[in-house]
C-alpha cells in the first residue's frame, strides 16, 4: 500500500506543471473571496453605495437635503428625473431611486408625514438592506428630527387654539430645545419604500439561481473540449486529421461546433428544467430565450477552446478550468451578488461571460425587456464578442502549437 | 512521383535531417529503413505534410510540398503506426468518417468500404466497436481507412508491428495487391524479410542521411561484401575487443559478444580468422557463416543492428 502511495506521489511530481496548478490554484480563489468578503464589517469600510436621486419639489429644503445626503461618503449621488429614474432602474442600470416628490418643504414646515419614497428594483433586495440603513438614520438626523419638532408644535397650537401669542412662542421653545440635540431612534416609517418589479410572476432569485449556475456548469462542461483534443492526441488520430485535407483550423471549429450544440441542448434542458420544476415563466420570450441560449453557448464555447488550444495534459485542463470558471463564476456574479465586491472587481466582472450572461436572462425575464431592447442586445452583443475574441486567439494558439499538441 | 531533394530539418540544437534527396517513381515499393533516430520519422512526416522543413524542396505527385499542399494532401495516404481509430465507433463509421474527410461521394465511399472490408476479411464485423477488435483487426481497418480515398501514394509506418500471422499475411496481400495495381508505396520497417519481400529500391538512413539506396542485388554488392563470419563469444572484455579491432582492422564490426568479420573470401580467412581469437585468447562459443542479406548490408553501413 505505501509502495503505490510513493510511487503515485512520485508520477505526480514528476509533472511540474500539473503540481503547480495543484498548489497555486486554490490561492487566487481565496484571494477572490478575501478581498470581497474580507473587507465587509470593518469600521472603515467605505464602499458607496449608488443612489438616484429626483427632486420633484426644486424648494430650498429639498435642495438642502439633496446637499446633505450628496455630502454623505457612504452614498453615491446621480440626480436625474423620476422618469428618467424608473427607467434606469427598469433595465438594471440603477439599484433604487429616493424620490422628493411636490409639497416636501411645505410637509416639513407643517410637521406632516415627508413625501420620501424609495423606488428600488426588487431584484436587489440585499443591497436595498443596506441602502435603507444608511438612508434612515441620516434622514433622520437631517429631517426626522426637525419634522417631528414641527408635527409636535403643530399639535400643540392645534390643541391650544386660544393661548396667548408670547405663551405660545415660549411653549414652541421649549419643544424646540426637546429637538434640539438631535438623533432619535431611526424611523423606517418615515421613508416609503416601493419595489419596481415588472414580472411579478417571476422570482429574482429564481432567475438568478438558474442563470448563474447554468452559465457555470456550462464552462466545466464545455472545458472538456481541451480533455477531447488531447484524447485525440493520445490515441493518434489527431495526427491522422492533419494528413487529411482538413487543416487545423476545420478540426478545431469542427470541434467547437460539437461543443455549441450540446451546450445549447444543456442550456435548453436547464431551463426547461426550471419551467416544469420551479415555474420559471420561460414561455413569456421564448425568441429572446434562444437568442441568448445561442449568444451564450457561443460564448462558452469560445472559452473550451481557447483551453483546448493550448493545454498539454489533462491534469493541466482539470487545473486551469477550476482556476478560471470559478474566478469568472464568482467576479460575474454566479456564486455570489456582485454588489459585495470592491468597485474593482466589479469592473472586472464586465470580462466573464457568467456576468453578460446572468444580465441578459435578467432581462427577459425579470425585466421583462424586448429582445430589441438596447441593454439586452448590448448583453447579447458582449457574449458574442468575448466568443469571437477567444474563439480567434484560439485558431492562432492552435496553428502556433500544433505539432506539440499532435 | 516523389522527388525530394536536399532536405535539412532541425529540432533545437539537434539536426534531424542533414540534406536527404531521393527520387521515388510511380508503381515504385520503395524500403526506407534505418536505426532508431535515423531520421525516417522526420523524412514521413514532412512527405505527410505535417511537418515543415527547414530547407529542401519536395513535389508529390506533381504537386510542390510548400505551395501546393492540398494537392499533396489528397495525393497520399498515411498508415501510421500507432492505430489510430474511434475505438467506441464501428469499423463502418470509423471508415465511413475518414474516407469523408477527403470529398469521395457518400455513395461511392459506402461502396468503396464494402469492397476494403471484404478485401480485408471484416465484413462480418463491420458494425462492431473497434475496441472489440485483436490489435491485428485494428491494424487491418488502419490500412483500410488510408486506401479509400484512392491515394497515389501510400506512407507505411511499420504497419504490421505486434500482429497476429493471420492478420500479417493478410496485409502482405493487400500491399501485394495494391503494388501489381500499380500504387506507388514508401514503406519502413523493421523487419527485413518484409523489405526483401516488396520493395523494389530501399533507402538505408543514419544519422538524418541517406546513406545507401538502390535494389536490394545494388546494395548487397555496397562495398564488394557477399559473406561474413559472426563468432560469438563466452566472454568479451573490452581490452579483447580493443585488440581484435586491432590485429582484424576495418572489416571487422562487434556488437555485444559477437565479432562480424566482412570478406569476399570466406574458404581463405575463416581459418585465419579462428587462429587470430585463438592467439588472442578468445573464449569462442560459436562460429557461424551468414550470407550477405540486408541486415548484414545495414550492420556494415551503420555499425547498428536494425532492431536496435
Amino acid at each position: 500500500m505505501i509502495k503505490i502511495a510513493i510511487k503515485d506521489l512520485k508520477l505526480f511530481m514528476a509533472e511540474k506543471r500539473s503540481m503547480i496548478l495543484t498548489f497555486i490554484v486554490p490561492i487566487p480563489l481565496i484571494t477572490l473571496f478575501s478581498l470581497a468578503f474580507g473587507g465587509m464589517g470593518k469600521s472603515n469600510d467605505v464602499r458607496k453605495l449608488p443612489l438616484v436621486l429626483c427632486d420633484e419639489d426644486h424648494t430650498s429644503a429639498s435642495r438642502h437635503l439633496v446637499a446633505q445626503l450628496d455630502s454623505l461618503s457612504a452614498l453615491k449621488l446621480y440626480i436625474t428625473s423620476t422618469d428618467t429614474a424608473n427607467s434606469l432602474i427598469g433595465k438594471g442600470k440603477e439599484d433604487a431611486a429616493l424620490v422628493l416628490h411636490k409639497g416636501f418643504k411645505d410637509s416639513l414646515e407643517q410637521g406632516r408625514n415627508l413625501p420620501l419614497e424609495l423606488r428600488y428594483d426588487q431584484a436587489k433586495e440585499i443591497q436595498m438592506g443596506m441602502l435603507m440603513s444608511v438612508l434612515s438614520g441620516n434622514l433622520m438626523r437631517f429631517v426626522g428630527t426637525h419634522s417631528l419638532e414641527r408635527k409636535a408644535i403643530v399639535r400643540f397650537d392645534r390643541q391650544n387654539p386660544g393661548m396667548d401669542s408670547a405663551m405660545k412662542a415660549g411653549v414652541h421653545q421649549m419643544i424646540s430645545s426637546n429637538f434640539s440635540g438631535g438623533g432619535g431612534s431611526p424611523n423606517e416609517a418615515m421613508l416609503k419604500a416601493t419595489p419596481l418589479a415588472a414580472q411579478p410572476e417571476n422570482s429574482p432569485g429564481l432567475v438568478q439561481a438558474v442563470a448563474g449556475t447554468a452559465v457555470m456548469m456550462l464552462l466545466f462542461s464545455v472545458a472538456g473540449l481541451g480533455a477531447s483534443l488531447l484524447q485525440e492526441k493520445e490515441e493518434g488520430t489527431l495526427r491522422k486529421l492533419l494528413f487529411s485535407p482538413l487543416g487545423a483550423t476545420n478540426i478545431l471549429f469542427g470541434k467547437m461546433l460539437s461543443a455549441n450544440i450540446i451546450a445549447m441542448v444543456q442550456l435548453a434542458i436547464m431551463f426547461t428544467f426550471s419551467w416544469l420544476a420551479f415555474g420559471l415563466n420561460i414561455k413569456q420570450n421564448i425568441p429572446g430565450l434562444l437568442i441568448m441560449i445561442v449568444a451564450t453557448a457561443f460564448a462558452c464555447s469560445g472559452f473550451g477552446i481557447f483551453l483546448a488550444s493550448f493545454v498539454k495534459t489533462r491534469a493541466q485542463v482539470q487545473g486551469l478550468t477550476t482556476l478560471i470558471v470559478l474566478t469568472m463564476s464568482a467576479i460575474g456574479g454566479s456564486m455570489m451578488p456582485s454588489f459585495v465586491m470592491p468597485l474593482w472587481m466589479q469592473k472586472m466582472a464586465l470580462f466573464s461571460v457568467n456576468y453578460w450572461s446572468i444580465q441578459g436572462f435578467y432581462d427577459l425575464y425579470w425585466r421583462v425587456l424586448p429582445i430589441t431592447d438596447p441593454v439586452f442586445l448590448s448583453r447579447v452583443g458582449m457574449l458574442f464578442a468575448i466568443g469571437l475574441v477567444l474563439n480567434i486567439a484560439a485558431v492562432r494558439m492552435f496553428k502556433k502549437n500544433i505539432l506539440n499538441i499532435a | 512521383m516523389i522527388h525530394v531533394h536536399n532536405l535539412v530539418k532541425s529540432y533545437g540544437d539537434v539536426q534531424a535531417l542533414k540534406g536527404v534527396s531521393f527520387d521515388i517513381q510511380e508503381g515504385e515499393f520503395f524500403g526506407l529503413l534505418g536505426p532508431n533516430g535515423a531520421g525516417k520519422t522526420t523524412t514521413i512526416s514532412i512527405l505527410s505534410t505535417i511537418v515543415k522543413p527547414d530547407a529542401g524542396s519536395v513535389r508529390i505527385a506533381g504537386h510542390d510540398l510548400t505551395t501546393d499542399q492540398e494537392g499533396c494532401k489528397r495525393s497520399i495516404g498515411v498508415v501510421t503506426q500507432e492505430i489510430a481509430l474511434y475505438n467506441k465507433l464501428s469499423a463502418w463509421d470509423n471508415l465511413l468518417f475518414w474516407g469523408s474527410l477527403y470529398n469521395v461521394p457518400t455513395a461511392e465511399l459506402k461502396e468503396r468500404i464494402t469492397e476494403t472490408l471484404t478485401l480485408f476479411g471484416l465484413a462480418d464485423r463491420k458494425n462492431d466497436a473497434i475496441e472489440t477488435y485483436s490489435g491485428g483487426m485494428k491494424r487491418r481497418i488502419n490500412i483500410a481507412s488510408a486506401l479509400l480515398h484512392r491515394p497515389k501514394i501510400l506512407f507505411m509506418d511499420e504497419p504490421t508491428v505486434g500482429i497476429d500471422p493471420q492478420s500479417r499475411n493478410l496485409i502482405f496481400e493487400v500491399l501485394e495487391k495494391l503494388h501489381k495495381e500499380g500504387m506507388t508505396i514508401v514503406y519502413t520497417t523493421h523487419y527485413m524479410e518484409e523489405a526483401e519481400r516488396f520493395c523494389d529500391r530501399i533507402g538505408i538512413m543514419d544519422k538524418g542521411q541517406i546513406i545507401a539506396q538502390g535494389t536490394l542485388a545494388e546494395l548487397k554488392n555496397t562495398g564488394g561484401i557477399r559473406e561474413s563470419i559472426a563468432v560469438t563469444f563466452n566472454t568479451l572484455p573490452e581490452v579483447l575487443a580493443g585488440k581484435l579491432i586491432e590485429v582484424l582492422g576495418e572489416a571487422c564490426k562487434i556488437t555485444g559478444q559477437t565479432l562480424h568479420y566482412y570478406t569476399a573470401n570466406i574458404q581463405a580467412d575463416l581459418s585465419k580468422l579462428i587462429l587470430r581469437c585463438g592467439e588472442l585468447g578468445a573464449d569462442i562459443a560459436q562460429i557461424e557463416i551468414q550470407k550477405v542479406n540486408l541486415e548484414t548490408v545495414f550492420l556494415s553501413l551503420t555499425g547498428k543492428q536494425l532492431r536496435d
